[in-house]
């Protein structure tokens, strides 16, 4: 078995009391666009950071290609950057911007030049080359500084949240370019954001963080569809979460029995019998029939209805007063209106009981 | 209809404007007024004496710039200055740096000391220096102590103890102009500088100094011009070898009387500052604006 590129072993940071990451641990295949995806103050930039240099761990390893990379200092690990804030040199030119790692580098002026209108043409600003940053849009800047961190053929690009300042088009615009970026490339990008929908858009795998310690890591589909935990599975995508008894585990499933005393079964971890738990059920993987087609079905009452186009929306109230999220086909919801009672059913491979 | 509202609206702006410029004219009127009497009226006094005394013409300028012993006080003026302003750039950048970077209480610390010393009066501490540089004072004696050096140096009446005094004094008129730049610089354009390959030198000599230059140079322009007028610091530390165009200035008004000729010198030093000023103005101004938004 060949090393992985990139390993991140066992790493934690603490700051006096505070501990920012705990047990990150982490391989990257090469050319592999990994993302970390977590909320606000999960540990996301510190494990970006300490790869990047500008923080040292408390305790773990990086290695990239078997070496370790925690004794380089952060202008030898020749790695990419890309900040949330615009981080271009202010007083150089967009040319001079996409030069300066080339120009420390002491690379011949002849190559500078070629690179840095190759750069710029593969971020689509080639005529933009003589303007001051303070004359570009948000969307520009963080472009150019993409064009500056690749300049220099790094193996590895890292991105903390560098769509997170501009608006909704533009964002998806240069997620877009991004994936391109990657693809012309084959650079290996560690990426931060908090945006469910932008890790799902652009990672080969995502990395999702919790309280400074990775909960899971698979891909956007691995993760939607066999979340490991109940933060998981509400942090990617939209989920119902009821309320249920864990009365039996079975080989990787668990009977269950709801407040109403209604049996139901899922897809479980080791689970020990009579404790609390949560069953989860995605919105669209429910259906709402008028009567019963089979013997696992949930009596509710349809409380709200939302016509969306392409499908359309419910609102339904179970027997012990929660409201659950209900997404169908158009056509599949006719016949049903607010106020009236039906019955909610789901395959039983969709449901998951976490703790 | 937008157009039509528009179109009345905008000229009832422009007069509202135009009503507070004039406002705020009348309001600044007396402090006008106080500068014409305070500052204006003894320039053009001391303009009128030195081309009017002892007869009318521009023999006092001759005589100042004629003069081998008067244009090596004008060369001591701006040597020392230069040298002056050199030395408190060399410390003062490192300490704005150091301000800017510290964490919060410590950088409290260290502006309370620089602050401190500013608010303390000028004759005391230039005579602390004079003590603290003599001949037996405690430089020399922790230096021949520490076996640095067997003879004592002469450290007060020449060039050392001028720039050592004058730098002390100066130090917070640069260190405060230059920290509020530096202070404004993001963190995270340094580490860009980092990750980009920029090694430490290449960091501070591509990215943070040009960044830093607006206020290095006002800073710094601050300084000079101070050292150019000094008096008390070069008079007590600096003894006579050095002798700089305000002890000179004092020299001719209070033991020769000569108003025409020290008019003369007081009115070349006001019009170097004022050059320096709008060489300031012209460049900095520029070169501030072309930094862009941020
Ligand atoms: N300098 C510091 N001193 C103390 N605590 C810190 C420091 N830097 C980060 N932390 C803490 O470490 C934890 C992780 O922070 P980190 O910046 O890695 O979060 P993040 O996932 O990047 O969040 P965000 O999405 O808001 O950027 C947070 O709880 C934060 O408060
Ligand atoms: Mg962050």
């Amino acid at each position: 078995m060949t090393t992985p590129f990139l390993q991140i072993r066992g790493l934690r940071k603490t700051y006096d009391q505070v501990v920012a990451i705990d047990h990150v641990a982490l391989d990257i295949k090469q050319g592999e666009f990994m993302t970390f995806l977590g909320p606000s103050g999960s540990g996301k930039s510190t494990t970006l950071y300490i790869v990047a240099g500008f923080q040292e761990p408390t305790e773990g390893q990086v290695l990239l290609n078997g070496k370790s990379l925690l004794d380089v200092a952060p202008n030898k690990r020749n790695i990419g950057m890309v900040f949330q804030r615009y981080t271009l040199f202010p007083h150089l030119t967009v040319g001079e911007n996409v030069a300066f790692p080339l120009r420390v580098r002491r690379r011949p002026e002849s190559e500078i030049k070629a690179k840095v209108e190759k750069m710029l043409e593969l971020v689509h600003l080639a005529d933009y080359r003589d303007r001051l940053p303070g004359q570009m849009s948000g969307g520009q800047q963080q472009r150019v500084a993409i064009a500056r961190a690749l300049a220099y053929d790094p193996p590895l690009l890292l991105m903390d949240e560098p769509l997170a300042a501009l608006d909704k088009k533009l964002r998806e615009e240069i997620q877009f370019e991004l994936r391109r970026i990657h693809q012309e490339t084959g650079v290996t990008i560690l990426y931060v954001t908090h945006d469910q929908e932008e890790a799902l858009r652009l990672s080969d795998r995502i990395a999702v963080f919790s309280q400074g310690r990775i909960e899971q890591v698979g891909t956007g589909e691995e993760l939607y569809e066999h979340p490991s935990s109940r933060f998981v599975a509400g942090f990617i995508g939209n989920s119902n979460f009821l309320p249920v008894k864990v009365e039996q585990m079975g080989a990787g499933r668990a009977r269950a029995i709801f407040p109403n005393g209604q049996a139901v079964e899922g897809d479980a971890r080791a689970f020990a019998a009579g404790s609390e738990g949560t069953l989860m059920v995605r919105p669209e993987q429910m259906r709402i029939r008028p009567h019963a087609t089979s013997a696992q079905g949930l009596a509710v009452t349809v409380r709200d209805m939302t016509y969306l186009g392409d499908s359309m929306h419910f609102a339904v109230q179970t027997p012990w007063e929660q409201e659950l999220a209900v997404r169908m086909a158009v056509r599949d919801g006719q016949g049903l209106c607010i106020g009236s009672s039906a019955v909610l059913e789901w395959d039983s491979q969709h449901g998951h009981v976490f703790a | 209809m937008p157009t039509a509202l528009s179109s009345v609206a905008v000229p009832a702006r422009r007069r509202f404007r135009l009503s507070a410029q004039t406002r705020g004219i009348k309001l600044m009127l007396p402090v006008l007024l106080l500068l014409l009497v305070f500052f204006l009226v003894p320039v053009l006094t001391l303009l009128l004496r030195s081309i009017m005394e002892p007869t009318p013409g521009l023999q006092n300028y001759a005589e100042l710039l004629g003069s081998q012993t008067y244009v090596r006080v004008f060369f001591n003026t701006f040597m020392v200055a230069g040298v002056v302003t050199l030395i408190t750039l060399l410390v003062g950048f490192p300490t704005a740096w150091l301000l800017a970077i510290l964490p919060p209480r410590w950088s409290r610390l260290l502006f309370a000391v620089l602050l401190l010393s500013m608010w303390t009066n000028l004759l005391a501490r230039t005579y602390a220096w004079m003590v603290l540089l003599q001949q037996t004072g405690l430089v020399n004696r922790v230096l021949l102590g520490l076996g640095v050096i067997d003879q004592p140096l002469t450290l007060v009446n020449n060039l050392i103890g001028v720039t050592i005094g004058m730098t002390y004094i100066m130090l917070p008129f640069l260190v405060l102009p230059l920290h509020a730049t530096l202070r404004a610089i993001d963190p995270s354009t340094l580490r860009a500088a980092a990750v980009c390959g920029a090694s430490r030198w290449q960091s501070l000599r591509l990215v943070l100094l040009p960044l830093a230059l607006p206020g290095i140079a006002s800073g710094a322009l601050m300084v000079f011009v101070m050292s150019l007028g000094y008096y008390v610091t070069p008079a007590l530390l600096g003894g006579t070898s050095y002798m700089m165009l305000a002890e000179l200035i004092a020299q001719l008004v209070q033991s020769l009387l000569n108003w025409g000729l020290a008019g003369a010198a007081a009115f070349v030093l006001l019009v170097v500052t004022l050059g320096l000023y709008a060489v300031q103005l012209r460049y900095l101004g520029a070169g501030r604006s072309g930094m862009g938004g941020r």
